[in-house]
């Protein structure tokens, strides 16, 4: 669901930077934008590049789940308590200024959580690693940035083996919210304490390997980059920019 | 407290496209202690796990005493069987060693008794108070087994539970194993170590790609060079001593081949 | 010969621990070497080795008292989990090996033809391509060796280096060793499998609560083996052999005076060849 997966898409073999660039700049813009119909237009840009990516079903599955708690709160928050005029849609009362709130920031919500997830989908933390280490960052920021990535997958194995563990100890799973809630520490706890100690021996391991060290690392294998992904990422930057500089002479004028 | 025995009658199950089991079947009685041994993905891990309902067969039936595990959940089954898994860091959690060993015990309701007795039986006295990330690693897995033995189970299924262990730690695990087979408990070994099960086990089941390969006595198992070096095992010290001195009886347990060693002349060395 | 690792009267305490971990600790370690550590759980050689390496207190906190001298070039260290020494971004078994080197920042052709060079003195380079993360247990660990031996450490720590394989590649991984060493390499393993280490050990040493108790060769050294303990019960005088074919070598040869009943003896050609060395 969340997390790389394997893939030939012009977004996989795309340098890293530009994917990361192209998600980055969705979120961006999709502040600068306050109108629902620009906004959902973004959310179509983002489907767009989640078709691109070859990851559309996935990615707006997830997406969907991730904002339907925020989308729910947003109706209810705008839609049904907003002021101003009502319109009436069935046995409910909704507010229009609201209901056109709710789009725009739902639509923002859902446009970033899209275009995350296409990028992460589609950027293999190994070619990012490659890609920083050739630029010369540091590798104790490239590590943080790709283990940051790789996380989720990793914590969600881990979490399945613990809970089948507890499970065999006499521990319930689902039940009452209350059983629920005390399930959680014998599953936080092994959870974050195992790999925090897994952490400690890497740390110790890769240390040795010259982890930490002050050299400027050789990149073995670095991604393509090419004259064209490099204006595209400096076409965004601009876009972005200019799609700020409208919504400030908008606010003015 | 006496043991289940266990049935799993023309089991099949495969990870997507991967068959990891076909058409096996599997009787081990009540109070038998059975060493399941194989290379990896022979399917053993699968096999125990289809016992405490982690799996789902896809076909046949798998039976702990009268419970079909199809209906149950894996929190109902440990009320009937205590799983030890391979690495203890997945289950501890508790704020100190005592607490955590309790846990199981408590969860199924059961009275304090237990717990006190299998401290002291896996010598873990001296780590009652500490928190069980501060323990050695070892000493986790001697938790983890005292955990799952508080809970009184009438089968017990461990998966490598002497990795790591240093030769003390092994014979309080072996004489647990012992007391429990003792007292009637049906016990499942999944081992590399043939020393801890020439001491524990009195039947071998050999399992290769999804079959049982063999399923014979752990002795005649044990001086069956031919058939460890197939699964790239040798045998263990006791069982390669008898060999060689062709000690009569053909014995596999340490006190075994002391006893048949007593008439053994040595040579004296200086050092 | 100079030692690359020298500890005198070292005391070493973790951070807010009650007792120190290791008490007033002598040790010179010489290349060529391979030091046994050996102890309870619990009773320092975990430690002893972080210490050496200079992992502790650096990396890992705590106080340390007494003198450390380093001549170590370069240190090594390989733990019982392969999975957590996996640096988790490298795609292939190659890169991940060549991590060492690559950040050293030597040249591409340089890094790539020690990370060769590790694997085949491993016996892996047949997984070079592979993905770390679709290994065995026994495959993965000899890459992480290989790894860590991908600077060409002067001073290799190995603690529990076995624990998770299955017998045959934990043979092959001691088996490893004494070429290693061969090579001059210093060696300090903390183990508690101690019938291999012993085969493999030139000197070991054995701590008790962090101070050493005992220092020499390994059969005179260590705690009794099953097999010495086999031994003893079977009225074998000290010192007690402690492995297999040190316990057939201390038989008398008319010992066995049941040898010719063989109503309940094995079937003939099933015993072990036990000519050859156990290691």
């Amino acid at each position: 669901m969340i997390g790389y997966v394997e893939g030939r898409s012009p977004l996989h073999r795309a340098h890293p930077y530009t994917t990361l660039t192209l998600a980055g700049a969705v979120l961006f813009a999709a502040f600068a934008m306050t109108e629902p119909f620009t906004v959902w237009l973004l959310v179509l840009a983002g489907a767009a590049l989640a078709a691109t990516g070859g990851v559309l079903r996935s990615s707006a599955r997830t997406a969907l789940i991730l904002s339907l708690p925020i989308w729910v709160l947003l109706f209810v928050l705008h839609g049904l308590l907003g002021g101003g005029a009502r319109v009436a849609a069935g046995p409910l009362s909704l507010s229009a200024t609201g209901v056109a709130r709710a789009l725009v920031l739902g639509g923002r919500v859902t446009a970033i959580v899209l275009s995350f997830l296409t990028a992460l989908a589609t950027t293999s933390p190994h070619r990012l690693v490659e890609a920083m280490t050739a630029r010369g960052v540091p590798f104790g920021r490239t590590f943080l940035l790709a283990s940051t990535l790789t996380v989720l997958p990793r914590m969600r194995e881990r979490a399945t083996r613990i809970l089948e563990a507890q499970q065999c100890r006499g521990l319930r799973l689902g039940g009452s919210v209350a059983a629920r809630v005390r399930a959680l520490g014998p599953l936080a706890l092994p959870l974050i304490l195992g790999a925090l100690a897994e952490v400690d021996e890497q740390v110790l391991a890769l240390d040795v390997r010259g982890a930490a060290a002050a050299d400027r690392r050789t990149a073995l294998d670095p991604p393509a980059d090419t004259a064209v992904q490099r204006m595209v990422r400096w076409s965004l930057l601009v876009l972005v920019a200019a799609a700020y500089a409208w919504k400030f002479i908008r606010m003015r004028g | 407290m006496s043991g289940y025995d266990l049935r799993i009658e023309s089991v099949s199950y495969a990870y997507g496209d991967v068959e990891a089991l076909r058409g096996i079947s599997l009787a081990i009685g009540a109070g038998e202690s059975v060493a399941l041994i194989g290379r990896n993905g022979a399917g053993k891990t699968t096999l125990t796990r289809l016992l405490v309902a982690l799996l789902r067969p896809a076909a046949g039936r798998v039976a702990v005493g009268d419970w079909d595990v199809a209906g149950k959940r894996p929190d109902e089954m440990a009320r009937r069987v205590g799983y030890v898994f391979q690495h203890a860091d997945h289950q501890l959690f508790a704020r100190s060693v005592r607490e955590d060993v309790a846990f199981g015990s408590r969860r199924l309701g059961r009275r304090e008794g237990p717990v006190s007795e299998v401290f002291e039986e896996l010598g873990l006295a001296e780590y009652a108070d500490v928190h069980p990330y501060d323990v050695p690693a070892p000493v986790r897995k001697l938790v983890a087994l005292a955990g799952v033995l508080a809970m009184e189970p009438g089968v017990l299924i461990l998966d490598e539970p002497t990795a790591g262990l240093d030769r003390p730690q092994r014979e309080l695990a072996v004489a647990a194993l012992r007391r429990r087979t003792g007292s009637g408990v049906t016990v499942l070994v999944v081992s590399h170590d043939l020393g801890f099960v020439a001491e524990t086990a009195g039947r071998v089941v050999v399992m290769e790609a999804g079959r049982i390969a063999a399923d014979r006595p752990a002795r005649s198992f044990l001086y069956d060079a031919g058939a460890l070096a197939s699964l790239a095992l040798r045998p263990p010290a006791a069982v390669e001593i008898g060999a060689a001195l062709k000690l009569p009886g053909a014995p596999i347990r340490f006190q075994e081949v002391a006893a048949a060693m007593r008439g053994v002349r040595w040579k004296e060395i200086s050092e | 010969m100079t030692a690359l690792v020298s500890l005198a009267g070292v005391t070493f305490t973790y951070a807010g621990a009650a007792r120190p971990a290791l008490s007033g600790v002598s040790l010179d370690v010489t290349a060529g070497e391979i030091v046994l550590v050996g102890g309870a759980a619990g009773a320092g050689a975990s430690t002893l080795l972080l210490v050496a390496t200079g992992l502790a207190p650096r990396l890992v906190g705590g106080r340390l008292t007494g003198a450390r001298t380093v001549a170590a070039r370069r240190c090594g260290i390989v733990f019982a989990r392969p999975w957590t020494q996996l640096t988790g971004l490298c795609s292939t078994v190659l890169d991940e090996v060549a991590f060492g080197p690559a950040s050293a920042g030597a040249p591409r052709d340089e890094v790539l033809a020690a990370a060769s060079r590790a694997l085949d003195r491993l016996g892996v380079a047949h997984l070079a391509r592979r993905d770390p993360a679709h290994l065995s247990g026994g495959e993965l660990q000899r890459v992480v060796v290989a790894a860590a031996l991908a600077l060409d450490p002067d001073l290799l720590a190995l603690d529990d280096p076995a624990a998770e394989l299955d017998p045959a590649a934990a043979d092959a991984l001691y088996a490893m060793l004494p070429s290693l060493a061969a090579t001059g390499t210093a060696i300090l393993l903390a183990t508690p499998d101690v019938r291999r280490a012993a085969g493999v050990a030139t000197r070991a040493i054995v701590l008790e609560r962090g101070a050493v108790v005992a220092d020499g060769r390994p059969a005179a050294v260590l705690p009794v083996t099953e097999v010495g303990a086999l031994a003893r019960a079977a009225g074998c005088p000290v010192p007690y052999p402690y492995d297999v074919p040190a316990l057939l070598a201390r038989v008398a040869p008319d010992a066995s005076r049941r040898a010719h009943d063989t109503s309940d003896a094995p079937p003939a050609g099933s015993g072990p060849d036990t000519s050859g060395t156990i290691r």
